[in-house]
């Protein structure tokens, strides 16, 4: 039930059938000069100097997808690694929904991919086999070479002209698992040379010639737009060029960052704002109205059995209220585009979770086809779902229309990024539990209040919002007779967005805290608990997904056995956990030790065992794994608050990430799993929360409730 | 506006250019040396760690009028092939997610390891605690450093 999925409907880009859209027919155009390639679809091109370039369909933001889908390839090719070259594609008719997010790139592209390189190596084995005049099945490939069943051998290279002249076989066979040398094999990320010396080129870091920079006067309230403004004094700055009007602000342009910033402070100075609807939004109002929600009419995402009537005849009723607050990405790389336009259409570079998109976006606002907007999709210096917004990439197209083509770079700082992000709204949510005389649990009932980011995200509300909105709550995934888990709108002006996580960070954190509190009610260990309501479930179906909880419950044995769950700790020292089934493809449990001392809470360990399927890059797994955890603990200290339309926060100070000291030391454990791979990216953050305050509670029989933490409380 | 001599990786650049301009943008619009990020403008993340002489600097806070006679070293000049040993313990230990911060935190390991060639976790703790990351490589940060530590261990006896 991800949102996302919901977002792709609407915006009619997900390709059913063939994986997302991504053409397996389709031929990459070479260079006008480019000596003779074997590209027998958009995704790879053959050299004859053996060389290999592959073609990655989604964007590169940490995940590690630069790897790990010419891994695939590579794979089915029987490729020598050394010899691949990465270039990211760019949206048109070849590749029609890059869109990155979801944890969706390695699942949406697998058998694409895997096609893919299948069809080359059989391709270059037939050109191989006519040669030699040798039966096909009697020859093999091995790292990029086909060897004959005498003592030939031709590298692919050799083969390019050949190959390219055959018919592409419609159904080639695919490798067996057992004979990969390189999936499941740890491979460090293609990338990392270049990022270690500083050439790999971010958004931010594209230059073209005769290029300008650009800084965006902004309202510091959301929905504000500019009345009169005077440019004389940011004309007079060294550098400046020129100022001009863009639907979202004025854009003062000059020919370095620093001017373009320091014309933007003396424009600030001399213009007024008309301020929109957002004006009069303050958090302690949106608390008071989702505090209302908590109580009124609901829609519902899940019912099973009557969980009101349940709770009436309970024995004892336990009832909780958590609370989440606004949340921003804080990418360090801040939002940027580069833009120029020229006679025949417009060019782009940008660090675009959504480059069709983006492409689609811009063209619109420069009056062309989107076929006239060429999108390059840069490096990302952290996504995490804020790039898959494209309010950035279109203001700076309208930018470089208004100042005459450009090629132009719009440039935000870090104040800009925080306070015109796309933020993860606010939660609060009730949660009650029914108990009868034994001690069962007999009723669950969660009630979700909050702003709707599908909502905002499409403008419009959407009949499968609800589902979106309570993803992480209607799963629980726990044998409970009657449930009832339901979802109240509230309203806000604010421009929203998912973010690492989305709706299942808040939802899982409530979720798996009030059940430890359950646990502890009734006198039970918080594992056992949890184990017995897993009990023997097999398939079970939530909303439109369906989760495997003996998977589900596998993950959660194996990280509290690793953990060491049960061991005699010392005091003011705890562990904790939370377990959860991510969209019903990928299973995992977290197990977090700490220690409360003087008020001062300190996280050792966090334990986690994960289930995704098969593993494409071990490597790319361990590191995603540690920054979900970091990404997910960081925001137990973070929070976006709004008084008057304005972000009280406005950069890192008042929104302190993670530091190196902070952070525990992680381990990983995988479960071993035929299935095909699902996704890693997100399924870790949701279970960090959790995981750590059912902790703090071991440590200190402090129930934390709120985020952010307020440490006094302990 | 006013003239300025850099010595920037060890080539000597003239920029005409206002001395508050910090030096950030000097190095990135006006020379090319993207290496060095903008992440705050506030020194507060350490996406743009330079060595002004021997000492880790936030060049977003460092205006080019204060740089005097200091030299500059960038990600660039570190060693333009890679071969500093925290960068290949970087590439061997897979430290990098999106990577944008990482050529700050290479540089303030880098003055961290000139000055106290065999740092504890505390030291690295403490030196690199002002650099942020979104992505969550600390770990490996730190892993890296202590790997770099132990190649400098065999290069300089």
């Amino acid at each position: 039930m991800t949102d996302r999925r919901d977002f792709l409907k609407i915006a009619g880009v997900a390709g059913a059938g063939l994986v997302l859209g991504l053409r397996l027919d389709a031929k990459t155009r070479p260079g006008a000069a480019a000596a003779p390639e074997f590209a027998p679809n958009a995704f790879l091109a053959v050299r004859p100097d053996g060389t290999v370039r592959i073609t990655v369909p989604k964007t590169e933001m940490g995940q590690g997808v630069r790897t790990a889908l010419p891994l695939v390839v590579a794979e089915e090719m029987d490729l020598d690694w050394a010899k691949v070259e990465v270039i990211n594609a760019n949206p048109g008719p070849d590749f029609k929904s890059m869109q990155t997010g979801g944890s969706t790139s390695v699942s949406s592209t697998w058998g694409t991919l895997r096609k893919a390189g299948a069809t080359a190596r059989e391709m270059l084995k037939a050109a191989a086999a006519a040669r030699w005049n040798v039966d096909l099945k009697s020859c093999r490939t091995e790292k990029g070479f086909v060897l004959g069943p005498g003592n030939q051998k031709l590298g692919y290279g050799a083969l390019v002209e050949a190959a390219a002249k055959l018919p592409v076989p419609k159904d080639p066979s695919l490798k067996s698992p057992r004979d990969y040398r390189l999936l499941g094999k740890r491979t460090p990320r293609f990338d990392g040379p270049d990022i270690v010396t500083g050439k790999a080129i971010f958004g931010l870091d594209v230059r073209r010639p005769g290029q300008r920079f650009a800084a965006v006067l902004r309202s510091t309230v959301c929905t504000g737009r500019p009345m009169a403004w005077d440019a004389g004094k940011a004309l007079e700055v060294p550098g400046v060029v020129d100022v001009v009007k863009v639907p979202t602000g004025i854009a003062v342009i000059a020919t370095n960052t620093w001017a373009a910033l320091k014309g933007r402070e003396r424009l600030a100075a001399d213009t007024t704002w008309e301020l929109g609807s957002a004006q009069d939004f303050n958090s302690a109002d949106l608390e008071t109205f989702m505090r209302e929600a908590l109580t009124g009419p609901g829609e519902e995402a899940r019912k099973q059995g009557d969980a009101e009537k349940a709770l009436v005849a309970a024995a004892k009723v336990l009832e909780a209220e958590y609370s989440f607050p606004y949340q921003a990405h804080a990418t360090v790389e801040p939002m940027n585009a580069t833009v120029q336009i020229r006679p025949e259409g417009a060019e782009m570079w940008t660090g675009s979770q959504s480059p069709n998109k983006a492409q689609a976006t811009a063209a619109a606002a420069l009056g062309l086809k989107p076929e006239q907007v060429k999108v390059n999709v840069a490096l990302i210096g952290g996504g995490f779902g804020r790039r898959l917004g494209t309010d950035f990439s279109t203001e700076a197209a309208q930018v470089a229309k208004a100042a005459g083509g450009g090629p132009i770079q719009v440039v935000w700082d870090r104040e800009d990024d925080f306070r015109h992000d796309l933020h993860h709204p606010a939660t609060l949510h009730r949660l009650r539990a029914g108990l009868d005389a034994s001690g069962a649990l007999t009723a669950w009932a969660h009630r979700i209040a909050g702003p709707s980011i599908l909502h905002s995200w499409v403008g419009q509300k959407t009949p499968s919002q609800v589902l979106a909105e309570a993803n992480g709550a209607l799963d629980i995934p726990y044998a409970i007779p009657a449930i009832r888990v339901d979802y109240a709108e509230v309203a806000a002006p604010t421009p929203l967005g998912w973010w690492r996580g989305i709706e299942i960070v808040p939802n899982v954190f409530a979720r798996e805290c009030f059940f430890d509190e359950v646990a502890h009610a009734v006198g039970k260990d918080p594992l056992q608990l949890r184990l017995d309501l897993l009990g023997n479930q097999g398939l079970v179906k939530f909303g439109r997904d369906e989760a495997d909880i003996r998977r589900l419950k596998k993950v959660l044995q194996v990280a509290a056995e690793k953990a060491g769950w049960g061991r005699k700790l010392p005091a003011g020292r705890g562990l904790g956990l939370a377990c959860h089934a991510y969209d019903g493809r990928t299973y995992a449990a977290e197990v977090a030790e700490v220690s409360v001392e003087k008020g001062q809470l300190r996280i050792h360990k966090v334990t986690c065992a994960v289930d995704c399927g098969f593993v494409v890059n071990p490597a790319g797994l361990e590191a995603q794994v540690e920054g979900g955890i970091a990404f997910g603990l960081s925001a137990l200290f973070t929070q976006i608050t709004w008084e008057k339309g304005h972000t009280v926060q406005t950069g890192y100070q008042e929104f302190p990430l993670l530091r190196l000291g902070d952070m525990p030391e992680v381990e990983t454990h995988v479960v071993q799993s035929a299935e095909a791979p699902s996704g890693i990216g997100e399924p870790p953050v949701p279970l960090a929360i959790p995981a750590v305050l059912n902790a703090v509670f071991a440590a200190t029989g402090k129930r934390i409730r709120k985020v952010p933490v307020d440490l006094s409380a302990i | 506006m006013a003239a300025f001599t850099l010595t920037v990786n060890g080539q000597s650049h003239r920029v005409e250019a206002s001395p508050e301009m910090p030096l950030l943008w000097v190095l990135r619009d006006r020379l090319g040396l993207t290496g060095t990020k903008f992440g705050c403008g506030q020194g507060l993340c350490g996406a743009c760690t330079v060595h002004l002489g021997d000492a880790p600097v936030r060049s977003c806070k460092t205006r080019l009028g204060d740089v005097g006679s200091r030299h500059i070293t960038t990600i660039e000049g570190l060693d333009p092939h890679g071969a500093h040993p925290l960068q290949k313990a970087w590439v061997e230990l897979d430290v990098a997610q999106c990577g944008y911060c990482q050529t700050g935190q290479i540089m303030t390991a880098a003055a961290l390891l000139a000055k106290n060639p065999h740092p504890s976790d505390a030291d690295i703790d403490h030196a690199l605690g002002r650099n942020a990351c979104r992505c969550g490589t600390y770990l490996r940060i730190r892993e890296a450093v202590h790997a770099a530590a132990g190649q400098r261990r065999e290069v300089i006896p």
